[in-house]
């Protein structure tokens, strides 16, 4: 039976063009969904890699402060100290502006050897930076201030940058070279990947570097770990004290996880709307569906009725009905796959191949199940049609 | 063969009642070709959907080789259907996107037989009705005394005991008419298949055993 219908379908294929492309088009458009919605949810179930309850981030104007190297590490130094000296103050660390759900981003490039690591975040960290973010070491340790007198700086990466460079070999003691080769890098730790675009999104690969005298001057950003106590009383005050020591009121304090929420806004926003546009696609699809196989069901009235003389049972010509329109499915789920599958093949978007192949495999079940919903109701209006009247009115 | 006991249909809408057939009492004798005659609308054609289980009777009952069809499911008549009766109409009802080899197949898809198996008959019953040669034709490049023979061939590849074929020669010319006639003719002496033929052509009824006449629903000969 399963020939016969395909070779009936197949032998209308011209009429059936138009269902078939529709067809074609919701699956990719579903496909592309299912895409994004994959590799979401497999990078929400990935750690996050820190603790943002309770930090709390201050950006400052630092132009009142010395731009003489000495003066401006004593100044950072005084200040640090300051800070930890408040009980509602638990961690204080410098940091650069493209912290964990910031807007910003520095990207550079390392070298192995031969082998060049392109898209590496490089994250300017404080001493603490590691202990206000309550990020995991999984290797080796954060930096000591006493690595500021090493003669090749340290560096900690994190788990991706490592499996990328490494492998599943040890990374504690390698060297980097930075991209251009005038300076190494020693690695002395390894971190859980951090999610810093928020949950959606992938940490990347990421190196740590302390913050040193040279980045020190150009500093404007300090990350806080408060402790519970730390209330809005408590902000007003930070924010007043900052004042005097920049010397001026461009202060701002931000929670860490209002900064979180706003990068998940970002991801979902444009996601609800994406899937919003793809339902409106889905209902048209449905409605496309359903409306060609009650048209096909009238037009074939005769056939059907010919088929109910020969043999076929009620439950046999709905079931025939529901096959033909799977057969259609399955020629565009066809096509479908070989453009899908292209994505994986061609690692297109640096994305896991994984994740295009999970998007495929739902997206065939998703147009399969849709299209029995269409055709069922479809299927049992044939099965009602009663023969004798079918076949008279030819 | 055929038993019908008081058969009575009567169609009712909101407003009307038509009364189609009317007590009519008949039995069709194994292996006799009997035709229904009768101007149009007296219920020949009903009579047929009738007796083809295509349609069920208000009133009355039906016996098919001593079997009570009344009782049957509706996946039961189908298998009857498939088994016993073979059904040719006057516009063929062929599936105009199917191959001929394929119209012909199309009852004993209904049966658990292998693709070779239906091949097999399918091209046997071809033969029978000098089509051997179009298997790969579509029925819109047949002419119409090809088409009812093509028809003609899927109503026996099941090797039914029974035909019911309403009109067969209605849309044909007389010497296409008279072919299909032969046809009908040979499968009923050679084969002694039991044919029932609604039509409208005398000439055509009285090359059968025995002509029965409906006026009104009622049976007048």
């Amino acid at each position: 039976m399963f020939k016969h219908l395909y070779k009936l379908m197949w032998n209308k294929r011209k009429q059936n063009f138009l269902l078939l492309s529709e067809i074609l088009v919701s699956f990719l458009v579903i496909f592309a969904l299912f895409s994004f919605l994959v590799y979401y949810f497999q990078n929400y179930q990935k750690p996050k890699g820190l603790d943002y309850e309770r930090v709390w981030t201050v950006s400052y104007d630092n132009r009142q402060v010395s731009k003489q190297l000495d003066s401006a590490r004593l100044f950072y130094d005084d200040l640090e100290r300051s800070l930890k000296a408040m009980p509602q103050i638990r961690e204080v660390a410098y940091t650069s502006a493209n912290f964990p759900y910031s807007q910003s981003v520095m990207n550079t490039n390392v070298s192995l050897g031969d082998k060049v690591i392109n898209s590496v975040n490089r994250y300017v960290s404080g001493i603490d930076y590691h202990k206000v973010l309550q990020m995991n070491l999984t290797e080796g340790r954060w930096f000591y201030p006493e690595d500021a007198a090493a003669a090749i700086k340290p560096i900690v990466i994190n788990e991706t940058l490592k499996a990328e460079a490494f492998g599943k070999q040890s990374a504690v003691g390698r060297l980097f070279d930075n991209h251009d080769k005038t300076s190494r890098r020693r690695i002395v730790g390894v971190v859980q990947d951090v999610k810093v675009e928020g949950d959606y999104l992938p940490s990347g690969k990421a190196m740590y570097t302390p913050l040193d005298t040279t980045d020190i001057k150009w500093n404007s950003f300090i990350l806080l770990k408060v402790t519970e106590a730390a209330d809005a009383n408590f902000e007003g005050k930070l924010y007043k004290y900052l004042g005097q020591r920049f010397n001026n009121e461009r202060v701002e304090i931000t929670y860490m996880k209002d900064l979180r929420t706003a990068k998940n806004e970002v991801t979902l926003i444009p996601m609800i709307i994406f899937m919003i546009v793809a339902g409106f696609l889905i209902i048209n699809v449905a409605l496309g569906l359903f409306g060609v196989l009650w048209y096909n069901i009238n037009r074939r009235r005769s056939e059907i009725g010919l088929r109910r003389a020969i043999g076929a049972s009620s439950t046999s010509v709905s079931g025939q009905l529901v096959s033909e329109s799977l057969i259609l499915a399955t020629l565009s789920i066809i096509v479908g796959c070989f453009f899908a599958l292209q994505f994986p093949l061609l690692h297109v978007f640096d994305v896991a191949a994984n994740v295009y192949l999970y998007a495929i495999l739902l997206t065939v079940l998703f147009i399969y199940l849709l299209v029995i919903a269409c055709s069922v109701y479809p299927g049992k209006q044939a099965a009602a049609i009663h023969p004798a009247t079918a076949l008279h009115e030819e | 063969m055929i038993r019908l006991e008081n058969i009575e249909k009567v169609y009712r809408t909101d407003t009307v009642e038509t009364l189609a057939i009317n007590g009519i009492n008949l039995h069709v004798q194994k292996g006799e070709f009997l035709s229904i005659m009768g101007p149009s609308g007296c219920g020949k054609s009903t009579l047929l959907n009738i007796m083809g289980l295509l349609d069920e009777p208000s009133r009355g009952q039906i016996k098919i080789d001593n079997q009570d069809i009344s009782r049957y499911s509706d996946k039961q008549m189908a298998n009857f259907r498939n088994e016993k009766l073979g059904f040719i109409f006057q516009s063929y009802h062929l599936i105009n996107d199917l191959q001929v080899l394929d119209n012909v197949e199309l009852p004993l898809l209904y049966r658990n037989s292998s693709s070779q198996s239906r091949r097999a008959l399918a091209t046997a019953a071809l033969e029978k009705v000098g089509l051997s040669n179009r298997t790969k034709h579509f029925p819109t490049q047949l002419s119409g005394g090809q088409r009812q023979r093509v028809a003609i061939a899927r109503a026996i590849v099941g090797q039914p005991q029974i035909i019911l074929a309403d009109e067969p020669t209605g849309n044909l010319d007389s010497a296409m008419g008279n072919e299909i006639m032969d046809i009908l003719i040979n499968l009923n002496k050679n084969e002694g298949t039991t044919i029932v033929m609604v039509t409208h052509d005398e000439s055509m009824a009285q090359k059968t055993h025995r002509l029965v006449r409906l006026f009104d629903g009622s049976q007048v000969q």
